[in-house]
C-alpha cells in the first residue's frame, strides 16, 4: 500500500491515511478497508468495536504499519486480525 | 532608514492596550519591537531568507506557488512519504524535488489530514483572529490579584501569561509529566524570559487524581490561557467550553494555529508557518518580489500579545468567555492595521527587511530575567 493512501472502512465512518504499510490486509471492525466506500455499510465485528479517534496514530507491535485517523468511527483497526494500538502524541518541537 | 522588524507597530498597539488595562509600571519598560526580536537576539539570529530565522521552516516552489512547511518535531521527517505518496522521500533535495512536481491546494490539504505545520503562502486564513465560543456568567468579586493558569508551552502562550504576570496577575505554569514545554532545554534563555516569576506545577494528565487537581485548579483561576486544540484536551477530559459556562467569570483563551472553524479546527501550526499562511510572505513577494519570512516566527508572539490583550480586556468586563485565537488570523490582522495605518511606509519596511536578507537582526534593549521555577517546585503550593 502506497503512503499517503486514504482509506474508507467499509463499517462505520473511519478513514485513515497511510504513513507506513507492510504486507498484509488493512481492516476496520474487522472488515478490509479500501478506497471506496462500499454502497452497503456493515456493522464493525464485536471484537473491533472500540472505535477510532480523530488524529491518533495506530501502529502494529511490529512497528510495520502505521495508520493515521483522519475520520473517526464505531469500529478498531487491525492488520490480518491482529488489533492495532494507538501510538503516544507526539513530543512538542524544542523550539518553533 | 534603519532596518525596522516588520509588524512591530501592531505589536506595539496592542501593548499599548495592555498597559492602558492593567496600568502596572511592570510594563512600562516594554516594546512591541523587544518582543518580536527577542529570541533573535538572544540566539543571535540572521536576517531569514527561504529558512526561517529559527532554521526549522523552508519555504518550497511548487507548481503554482510557494508552501511553507516546518519540520521541528523528530518525526515529522517520517511523514513525508505519505504527504508525498512517495516511499523513496527522505533527504532535504527529494523534499525540494517533490515540491517542485506538487500543486499547491493538493500538498497543503494532504500536509494538514497528516498533522503536519504546513501553509500555502497565498492563502487567506480560514478563521478571525480572535472567535467569542462560549460566554459565561460574572465573576464573584474576590480580594486578591488574579489567577492565570497557563497551560500553554513554547512561545505564544507562555508569553501571554507573561504579559499578564506584568499586568498584576499571579500565574502559574502547568506542564505535564510526559509531555512538558521542551522550549526550557531547547532553548533555555528564552524560556527564562517567557516564564519568569511563574509558580510551577506538573502532573500526569493521564491520572485520573492529577486531572480532578488541575480541573479543581482551573475551578479556582480568573483565567486560563490554552495552546492546545480543543480536540486534544477534550481527549484528556478537560471541556473548556464546559468549564466556562460552569465557573462564573472564568475566562479561557485557546491559542490555535488557525481557529477552530470546520476543518481549521484540526490543523496545526508554529509561528513561521502561520506567519506565511496570515499573508506576510506573501506581502514581503509583493513588496520586493522575493520569496522569504518576514520576522522571527512572528505569529507566535504577536498571537501572545494579542491574546493578553483579549484576556485582559475579558476580564476587565467582569463575565467569563471561552475566546478562541488564530495565530495566522492574527498575523493577517496586524498586516492589515499596518497597511491601513501607512501602506506606503509598510512596503518600504518589507523592502528593506528582504535586501537585508543575511544581515543580524535588527537591535533590541534587553530585559533582565527574574527566577525561573523547576517542573513542578510548586505543586504542594497549588494542588490539593
Amino acid at each position: 500500500m502506497k503512503p499517503g493512501t486514504k482509506l474508507k472502512s467499509a463499517v462505520c465512518d473511519t478513514e485513515v491515511m497511510v504513513i507506513r504499510s507492510g504486507t498484509g490486509a488493512i481492516e476496520c471492525g474487522g472488515s478490509a478497508m479500501g478506497e471506496a466506500k462500499p454502497d452497503a455499510v456493515g456493522t464493525p465485528a464485536a471484537d473491533f468495536s472500540a472505535g477510532t479517534l480523530m488524529g491518533k496514530r495506530y501502529v502494529d507491535a511490529a512497528g510495520s504499519f502505521e495508520l493515521l485517523c483522519v475520520k473517526p468511527g464505531k469500529g478498531s483497526l487491525s492488520v490480518d486480525g491482529v488489533a492495532l494500538s494507538p501510538k503516544d502524541a507526539k513530543p512538542l518541537p524544542a523550539s518553533d | 532608514m534603519a532596518l525596522a522588524l516588520p509588524l512591530a507597530g501592531w505589536a506595539e498597539a496592542q501593548l499599548e492596550a495592555i498597559r492602558a488595562l492593567a496600568g502596572t509600571p511592570a510594563l512600562d519598560g516594554l516594546s512591541g519591537v523587544q518582543l518580536l526580536g527577542e529570541r533573535a537576539a538572544l540566539n543571535g539570529f540572521s536576517i531569514p531568507g527561504r529558512r526561517s530565522a529559527g532554521g526549522g521552516c523552508h519555504l518550497y516552489d511548487t507548481i503554482d506557488g510557494q508552501v511553507a512547511l516546518t519540520l521541528a518535531r523528530t518525526d515529522d521527517r517520517d511523514l513525508m512519504p505519505a504527504l508525498f505518496g512517495d516511499a523513496t522521500i527522505e533527504s532535504d533535495s527529494d523534499i525540494v524535488t517533490a515540491f517542485a512536481t506538487a500543486q499547491t491546494n493538493a500538498i497543503v490539504t494532504q500536509g494538514r489530514q497528516l498533522g503536519l505545520a504546513i501553509a500555502a503562502i497565498d492563502e487567506v486564513p480560514a478563521s478571525p483572529a480572535c472567535r467569542l465560543r462560549v460566554t459565561g456568567g460574572a465573576r464573584p468579586k474576590r480580594d486578591r490579584p488574579p489567577l492565570v493558569i497557563d497551560l500553554s508551552a513554547l512561545w505564544a502562550g507562555p508569553l501571554a501569561g507573561h504579559l499578564l504576570g506584568l499586568a498584576g496577575a499571579q500565574v502559574v505554569k502547568v506542564e505535564s509529566r510526559n509531555r512538558s514545554d521542551r522550549m526550557r532545554e531547547g532553548d533555555p534563555m528564552l524560556f527564562a524570559r517567557l516564564n519568569q516569576h511563574k509558580a510551577n506545577v506538573a502532573i500526569d494528565l493521564r491520572d485520573t487524581e492529577d486531572r480532578a487537581a488541575l480541573i479543581a485548579l482551573i475551578r479556582r483561576a480568573d483565567m486560563v490561557i490554552a495552546a492546545a486544540r480543543p480536540r486534544a484536551l477534550a481527549q484528556l477530559g478537560i471541556d473548556a467550553d464546559a468549564l466556562v459556562r460552569d465557573v462564573p467569570g472564568l475566562v479561557w483563551v485557546t491559542i490555535t494555529g488557525h481557529g477552530a472553524d470546520g476543518d481549521a479546527a484540526h490543523w496545526i501550526g508554529f509561528g513561521d508557518d502561520c506567519s506565511v499562511a496570515g499573508g506576510l510572505s506573501a506581502a514581503l513577494r509583493e513588496a520586493s518580489g522575493r520569496i522569504g519570512f518576514g520576522g522571527d516566527a512572528c505569529a507566535d508572539p504577536l498571537t501572545g500579545l494579542h491574546a493578553a490583550r483579549q484576556a485582559l480586556a475579558q476580564w476587565h468586563k467582569g463575565t467569563g468567555a471561552h475566546l478562541m485565537l488564530s495565530m495566522s488570523a492574527v498575523v493577517a490582522e496586524a498586516i492589515g492595521w499596518e497597511r491601513a495605518r501607512d501602506a506606503a511606509g509598510f512596503t518600504a519596511t518589507l523592502q528593506r527587511w528582504t535586501e537585508a536578507e543575511g544581515a543580524p537582526f535588527p537591535v533590541v534593549a534587553a530585559r533582565t530575567t527574574g527566577p525561573v521555577a523547576a517542573l513542578g517546585q510548586d505543586n504542594g503550593a497549588w494542588l490539593c
